[in-house]
């Protein structure tokens, strides 16, 4: 017999079910797993334990005394943080609106992450990223080849942009370093349109990956870094070109920062359909492949940018584009987001495969995305079917006739 | 079982497929044990199987079972684990074997118009790939964006657009099925893969459907596909009363229209309910008490005319068409609309996150009014009893294209959160007494789910008959060692007798 004097046993996994147990009962108690086949790691592992209801059910098996965070920690990596089982959930799409409710599943994965880290459970991958990323300030995107705040600005190297300014340029690590064509390609679409920006003064990861993979703490201590050190520059506005900086900048430095958190944060695939609409940009080199355009699950699916890609591609001279709907591509995911192919790089090319194959189907040479991320996988991918993947800001660079 | 299952049996399974498709971590076993129906969720572990295996193909899954069955070892297949009935639900631990990995479609033949599919492939997912050849497989359940082909084979499943395409066991021409020793069969009309009608031989075909995995396990299907529909029309109708209401939606079921797929009948419970938070139906007015829809599928100039027949046939009977906007709308969300959580409300009105358990039973025409008040008093009685029911209202869905009868169904909200031990056997209590009135009107127990969970399955040998014990020799000569699915539809009485 329980002592009744004695106080009900609580456990961190408890006190997490308790934040959480409403929005894991609404999944739990729904007979429509729709989030199955949308969801990329599902669609390509078909196991049930790496689906986003399994991700809530966990949070009731814990409420329930059944679960400890260190019996499925590991099942929590196989979450891309796309986005598409949160827009799929019939409790979003037919009472979310009603009831003020949506369904959050890339929030609780973030979450469940941070409490195995808490918790002292670890990936060993993403634990060796993290450290890496603390000691360079930057995400170890080289394998191997180290990275630093010395090289950071490398990739402007001969465009003679200036440091700081109202307005700046922020570069993702594996833009910074991997794909160093891309930010390139937008700082010369933006002096072409003489729009003007700087760099940042010491530039650190933006601190997102570290908080998809559950490493809170961290992740702040990036951020802070980095607003405080737009703020000593006098920044007011900040350009991102990398879809996973954008939704860093537009959801977690508010989260962290409340309301004192006044920069503006500015899309540069937004920026440049703007500017095009507006004649300062008139891409007119055709460009003669025949593309598709891969949504980048954290534009389209996460904040719903999808028009203005597609405005810039129908701009561009000579392209044959055969289109596939922001809909369908819910289900589509080049695997590379959430940390997955920090753990599990092998997941993040059977679902880069299966994004690739499906752009085969319609016969094109190039599959076009616009998130540096997705584009070394897919590259991959690709490569297998001759298909190339080429990123938007540079296919645009290339109708405006500017130098790579 | 724990014993049975020690290292040998892992090392046996692990070496069959793979050490990464053989899982036994306790949060692998908990999502295996959950299916939609509602079940109390402190009594959640108790459904746990041992391990669970992920087979990719038909020689896999055989060697499972051979396995199993030499060391007595319980099997329960899982597919999209959707279904209302349990059939996926592991009730003496054992191994799940769960065929989604089995998704391949292997042939698609545009000659003879049928395709070769894995078990564990999803009809939306298949009919993305057929829509490129202007094919669809037209398999269409509530579940449709979810459950799984083998899943359907397993539980005989019912379509929405059944009346125009017919159901599973009409649409799935044939199949390779494992028996419980392993040794593989195919079964389907005859033994043509691809043949439509056969008299030769006994139809086994429907006797390795709808056995809610007892009998083995089905992993290559091959299924009949139709034309795309080039035009659909889904008008949507308002009643002041239900009585309107039912007459129109029988004289619409027999009108004969051959473009017909279906029509379904909401009451007034139903169209309550829907006023909780639909903006389709908040804003109609009071006098709307009952609705009744239809679908008709096939070329514009036939569903065309047909369609003009149906609007004709259902003014004359005092019914408001709602506007192609609501018509439309609410079609295409069918899947989505009617059984989210946040529909269910306590007495005093507070929102509460509540599963959706639909009871069906296939209902005669002419017994549809008299068992849907039945029905009513009973989930009224399950309310007085508990705070965590709700009355959802009725559906009735048209069964075929002359409309004899009706998958009848009353969905009834459970807040699983707080079901305790006394409201778990009110509930299955109200299961018996939902299939006693089926029974008392001629019915059957359920039309689309199965029968097997507790409450109804108690019904089962009274509504079968002689025929139930024909159920129980043969389940004793196909498992003669109970390996598939035991406990399930009180088939363990096999054995009993034997003994």
């Amino acid at each position: 017999m329980p002592d009744p004097e004695k106080r009900p046993e609580t456990t961190p996994e408890k006190r997490f079910a308790e934040e959480w147990r409403n929005a894991a009962y609404n999944c739990f108690s729904s007979g429509h797993k729709f989030c199955r086949e949308v969801c990329p790691v599902t669609q390509v592992t078909r196991n049930e334990s790496w689906s986003p209801t399994a991700f809530h059910a966990n949070v009731v098996a814990m409420e329930q005394g059944e679960l400890e965070i260190a019996d499925v920690a590991a099942d929590y990596v196989n979450c891309t943080g796309c986005g598409a089982c949160e827009l799929r959930c019939p409790n979003s799409l037919f009472t979310g609106d009603f009831y003020r409710f949506r369904t959050r599943t890339v929030d609780l994965v973030k979450a469940v992450r941070g409490l195995a880290v808490r918790q002292g459970v670890h990936q060993p991958a993403w634990q060796r990223w993290n450290l890496l990323t603390d000691e360079r300030g930057h995400e170890p995107v080289l394998n191997g080849t180290p990275v630093d705040q010395a090289r950071v600005r490398d990739w402007a190297a001969g465009l003679d942009l200036p440091i700081g300014g109202e307005t700046i340029l922020f570069v993702d690590c594996e833009a910074a370093f991997h794909r160093t064509s891309v930010p390139r390609a937008v700082a010369r679409i933006l002096n072409l349109a003489g729009y003007k920006f700087g760099l940042m003064h010491e530039q650190w990861c933006c601190g997102g990956p570290a908080a998809e993979m559950g490493y809170e703490e961290q992740a702040r201590r990036f951020a802070r870094h980095n607003l405080d050190d737009w703020r000593a520059g006098g920044v007011r506005r900040v350009l991102v070109l990398d879809p996973h900086d954008y939704v860093t900048f537009t959801e977690d430095y508010p989260a962290y920062f409340g309301d004192a958190y006044d920069i503006e944060i500015v899309l540069v695939v937004e920026l440049l359909a703007e500017l095009i609409r507006e004649g300062r940009l008139t891409p007119h080199v055709p460009v003669e492949r025949t593309v598709t355009y891969h949504d980048p699950c954290r534009l389209n699916k996460r904040k719903g940018v999808w028009r203005e890609p597609r405005e810039i591609l129908r701009a561009i001279p000579g392209l044959t584009f055969h289109d596939v709907d922001r809909v369908t591509q819910w289900s589509y995911c080049s695997g590379a987001g959430g940390g997955l192919p920090v753990e599990k790089p092998e997941l993040t090319a059977r679902i880069s495969e299966q994004r690739v194959g499906k752009a085969a189907e319609l016969g094109v040479d190039t599959l076009v995305s616009a998130c540096p991320w997705s584009e070394r996988p897919l590259s991959e991918a690709g490569r297998a079917r001759s298909i190339d993947v080429v990123d938007l800001h540079e296919l645009l660079a290339e109708s405006l006739g500017v130098a790579p | 079982m724990t014993v049975l299952l020690g290292d040998p049996v892992l090392a046996e399974l692990r070496q069959i497929l793979g050490p990464e498709h053989v899982l036994t971590g306790r949060a692998d076993r908990l999502n295996r044990t959950r299916v939609p129906a509602p079940f109390p969720v402190h009594r959640w572990a108790e459904r746990m199987p041992d391990l669970v295996v992920l087979p990719a193909s038909t020689e896999e899954v055989a060697e499972v079972l051979r396995l199993a069955d030499s060391l007595r070892i319980p099997v329960v297949p899982r597919d999209g684990g959707t279904g209302l009935t349990d059939g996926a639900v592991p009730l003496r631990g054992g191994i799940v074997v769960d065929v989604k990995r089995i998704n391949q479609i292997k042939e698609i033949d545009l000659d003879n118009r049928t395709c070769t599919v894995g078990t564990g492939i999803n009809a939306l997912k298949l009919n993305e790939v057929l829509g490129r050849h202007g094919l669809i497989y037209p398999d269409d359940p509530a579940s449709y964006p979810c459950s799984l082909v083998g899943g359907r084979i397993g539980t005989s499943g019912w379509s929405l657009i059944g009346s125009r395409y017919g159901h599973t066991r009409d649409l799935v021409l044939s199949f390779d099925h494992v028996l419980p020793g392993g040794r593989v069969i195919h079964v389907g009309d005859g033994i043509g893969r691809k043949i439509t009608k056969s008299s030769s031989g006994y139809q086994l075909k429907h006797l390795f459907m709808g056995h809610q995995g007892t009998l083995g396990i089905a992993s290559e299907a091959t299924l009949k596909l139709f034309p795309k529909p080039e035009a659909e029309f889904s008008p949507f109708w308002a009643f002041e009363d239900y009585d309107s209401a039912y007459r129109a939606v029988g004289a619409l079921a027999r009108a004969g229209v051959a473009t017909f797929a279906g029509a379904v009948l909401f009451d007034e419970w139903k169209v309550d309910y829907l006023r909780r938070d639909d903006e389709a139906y908040i804003p109609q007015p009071s006098s709307v008490k009952a609705l009744v829809c239809a679908a008709l599928y096939g070329y514009e100039d036939e569903v065309r005319a047909g369609g003009r027949r149906l609007l004709r046939i259902a003014r004359s009977l005092g019914a408001r068409y709602l506007g192609d906007e609501i018509s439309e709308g609410d079609w295409a969300a069918r899947h989505d609309r009617y059984a989210t959580p946040l529909h269910g409300r306590t007495r005093s009105g507070q929102v509460v996150p509540m599963s959706w358990h639909c009871e069906d039973a296939s209902i005669n025409y002419t017994n549809l009014p008299a068992v849907r008040l039945a029905w009513h008093e009973i989930a009224d009685r399950l309310r007085r009893e508990s705070d965590v029911f709700d009355d959802w209202g009725m559906f009735a869905y048209t069964n075929g294209a002359t409309g004899a009868d009706y998958l009848t169904e009353i969905d009834i909200g459970i807040w699983e959160q707080r079901l305790d031990d006394a409201a778990w056997e009110a509930w299955v209590r109200a299961k018996r007494d939902l299939a006693a009135v089926t029974l008392a009107h001629g019915g059957s127990i359920s039309a689309c789910h199965g029968s097997c969970r507790a409450g109804e399955v108690d019904l089962v040998p009274e509504e079968l008959g002689g025929g139930y014990d024909v159920m129980l020799a043969i389940k004793r000569a196909i498992d003669p060692n109970n390996i598939m699915n035991p406990g399930k539809y009180l088939l363990d009485q096999a054995y009993a007798e034997k003994s």
